[in-house]
């Protein structure tokens, strides 16, 4: 059988990374581990450069430069729509986006000056992010994120999905600002990803083969299209070549495929103190992530299980308890790390410099998190 | 591809609607001379626009919310009636938005750059390409407005009755999602416009829509709220934001998609901010028109009970709180007034200052279209 990867599989660029860790495209498993063992690129003097840190400059303004662009007249669209900017989310993707921007800044400019532009597309990615958190918030009827209440539970549901709207267009306004055609397409891209992904996870395949399939392209479209397209527009930004540019691109995928794996796997293994939210929420929404999926492929009975999304009483406990007993958490964690190996070789190309270093921990850093 | 399941549903919302509207056009004589001026206008523009909102009800996950849709057949989720409004074929306000785009599109004619350059330009019946698909993203900006804009807050169904509290939900998830999916679509779309200005506008004339749900003259639900020191320039604002802007904004960007110059553009966004105003306006005057003295089109925020109040300052604290106990009394004042004839001045001054707007234009069968619709609509 070919070991070929498919669009969803962690790649790197032919060629030219180490190999690919293999994944068998019928049984998805992880066969061999010993390549998925990362090969640092730097050296050692710049070994524990905090990404959080090198951005720092940058990250703390994305906030109260987000909440600039939301400064409308009307105060309680203001006060909603600035409700999710109060500084103390993750701002991963504005992270990865200014730290990408340094390191091809750095690459073909010599300087870790980060554009103007760059700078909004980070802004941009972050607001079409929160966009999709709040109407995701009434979709899935969810009442707390981040140790808060949601904004469709403070404001009612009608005007929280009218503020998602908002959010975006402002986004979207943003994004016409920059004045380049090609950023434009490639991040409206991302949008309509996003609600594509959505739909794709209200329908779900009956052949196991067919459903992993699904999955991977669902988290491609949910999660890692809107941080591959970010690094992709700064890419175009930075005036880099065509195979740097495919390098960003290829990337933000791999780490946006390995952050939302690991996301997936904390649903089963962390606690809701934790996560600020609770825990088991995608099996209580129907929803069979990886560690189900690997399960299943053990335990066969789980597959009526997902094929009627768990809304029997007693199947998200009894999801549970088979997954805890087979190595579903422990594959899905290997094709987090095997992603996020991909992401490091992806980097090999890029001349050396502390923000390459800091994207290189930033994939280390994505699988070690537990929240 | 067109899903079985989809487009027979589809034929069904179609034949219906066509049914109701012949059965109006025999009823009436003023539907009559709108329906022969959006007629003869979508003619001019080659295909009809109502079609173009259909192509994207097509779509693999358009036509999984169709599914979804049947199951809320016997609920009042809003959803419902919105979609059963935007299937009604040629209805007025609904779908006219993108015929007008299309039409100012081919009354500012060739743009600058055609009559250069010989090369054949990428246009049908003098309608460029990026000028349809702007009049489609019209469109689907419109539809997701007022599919979002149903969504309904749940605290409002009580917990004693879980079915309906469940059916809102799911009516929600629906209207959420394909909303969504038509601003995705306007958003891909606008993008292949190659024209960030154009983008930018059409950014903010959906942030306007957002606007106007935020007014002080708009409840949590959307509905109409009366303040004690309402002004005209409340109810101007109000249109604007919420139809004004999106018509004032796709017109200028139709004109500028072919680079005509800033004084064209100028008069097609002031040609749509008008038109905006006449349809309110007569949309406002409806309840009073009509024989039945039905209140369901009448708000407590409408051109005519703005205008009396201006005229009456001693009523505006009585009308205020009966905005909640007893609209009939406010709307038998207004009626008995002479506002009413006052607001159908109105509407002719919209309809004048429309149709002044296109005269920086050529005379052609497209403006006359324009002007024929401007009358059909001062004359409904």
């Amino acid at each position: 059988m070919s070991t070929t990867s498919s669009g969803n599989t962690p790649t790197i660029l032919s060629g030219k990374g180490p190999t690919p860790c293999r994944v068998s495209p019928c049984k998805f498993r992880i066969l061999q581990q010993r390549e998925l063992t990362s090969q640092t690129l730097h050296t050692d003097t710049q070994k524990d450069v905090n990404p959080f840190q090198l951005a720092k400059p940058e990250l703390d303004h994305i906030c109260s430069s987000i909440n600039q662009t939301l400064n409308t007249q009307m105060t309680e669209l203001r006060e909603m729509a600035q409700y999710y900017f109060d500084g103390q989310g993750k701002t991963f993707r504005p992270l990865i986006v200014l730290l990408m921007a340094k390191a091809l800044n750095a690459h073909g400019k010599n300087t870790d000056i980060i554009s103007q532009s760059q700078k909004q597309v980070a802004m941009i990615s972050e607001m079409i992010h929160t966009a999709s958190l709040v109407h995701d918030d009434v979709i899935d009827n969810s009442s707390t994120r981040r140790g808060k209440p949601t904004v469709d539970s403070r404001w009612g549901q009608r005007k929280a999905i009218l503020v998602g709207d908002y959010i975006l267009s402002v986004s979207s306004l943003l994004l016409a600002q920059l004045r380049n055609e090609e950023v434009v397409k490639i991040l409206s891209q991302v949008i309509e990803d996003l609600v594509r992904g959505e739909f794709m996870q209200l329908g779900s395949k009956e052949e196991p083969n067919d459903r992993f399939n699904h999955y991977l392209k669902k988290t491609f479209k949910k999660t890692a299209s809107l941080m591959a397209n970010s690094c992709k527009a700064v890419a175009v930004l930075s005036n880099c070549s065509d195979d740097l540019t495919e390098r960003a691109f290829e990337y933000g995928r791999n780490i946006g495929m390995a952050f939302q794996l690991i996301d997936d796997l904390l649903d089963f293994t962390s606690h809701e103190s934790v996560m600020g939210k609770p825990t088991a929420a995608d099996l209580k929404l129907g929803l069979a992530t990886a560690p189900v999926l690997y399960a299943a492929q053990e335990h066969k009975e789980l597959n009526a299980l997902i094929m009627r999304r768990f809304c029997h009483e007693g199947d998200v406990e009894l999801a549970r308890s088979l997954v805890a007993k087979s190595d579903g958490v422990y594959q899905t964690r290997l094709l987090a790390e095997a992603h996020s190996a991909a992401a490091i070789g992806l980097l090999k190309e890029f001349k050396p410099s502390k923000a390459r270093d800091a994207l290189e921990h930033v994939a280390t850093m994505v699988l070690s998190r537990n929240k | 591809m067109l899903c079985k399941n989809c487009s027979s549903l589809l034929n069904r919302f179609v034949k219906n609607a066509s049914c109701r509207s012949l059965s109006r056009l025999l009823s009436s004589k003023t539907y009559n001379d709108w329906n022969k001026a959006v007629s003869d206008a979508e003619k001019i523009v080659g295909y009809p626009t109502s079609y173009m909102s259909l192509r994207c009800l097509i779509s693999d996950e358009f036509s999984n919310v169709a599914m979804h849709l049947r199951k809320l057949v016997g609920t009042r989720h809003p959803l419902l009636k919105t979609a059963r409004g935007l299937l009604h074929v040629g209805k007025q306000n609904t779908q006219t938005r993108g015929l007008i785009v299309l039409l100012i599109a081919k009354a500012a004619g060739p743009g600058p750059a055609e009559q250069i350059k010989d090369q054949e330009p990428d246009k049908i019946s003098g309608i460029y390409s990026s000028q349809r698909s702007l009049a489609e993203v019209t469109e689907m900006i419109h539809m997701a407005n007022l599919i979002h804009k149903g969504v309904v807050n749940l605290s409002d169904y009580l917990e004693s009755d879980q079915r309906e509290k469940n059916d809102m939900e799911f009516g929600n998830k629906m209207a959420v999602l394909s909303g969504d999916f038509l601003l995705a679509n306007a958003c891909t779309e606008l993008a292949t416009l190659n024209n960030t200005h154009v983008v930018e506008s059409m950014s903010l004339a959906i942030t306007d829509l957002m606007e106007a749900e935020f007014t002080d003259l708009r409840n949590d639900n959307g509905e109409s709220l009366l303040k004690p020191d309402i002004q005209f320039s409340d109810w101007i604002k109000q249109t604007y934001l919420s139809s004004g802007s999106l018509l004032a904004r796709s017109c200028r960007s139709a004109v500028e998609l072919a680079d005509h110059r800033e004084d064209q553009r100028e008069a097609a966004a002031s040609f749509g901010e008008n038109m905006a105003y006449l349809q309110q306006v007569k949309n406002d005057l409806k309840p009073f028109l009509s024989k039945d003295n039905g209140l369901e089109d009448f708000s407590v925020t409408s051109a005519p009970v703005i205008k009396f109040l201006e005229r009456h300052p001693d009523e505006r604290k009585t009308f205020t709180s009966l905005q909640t106990k007893d609209q009939h009394q406010i709307f038998s004042i207004i009626k008995s007034s002479n506002v009413v004839a006052e607001c159908v001045k109105l509407s002719d001054v919209y309809g004048d200052t429309a149709i002044k707007s296109l005269d920086v234009f050529p005379q052609t069968e497209a403006k006359n279209a324009l002007i024929n619709i401007v009358n059909a609509t001062v004359n409904s």
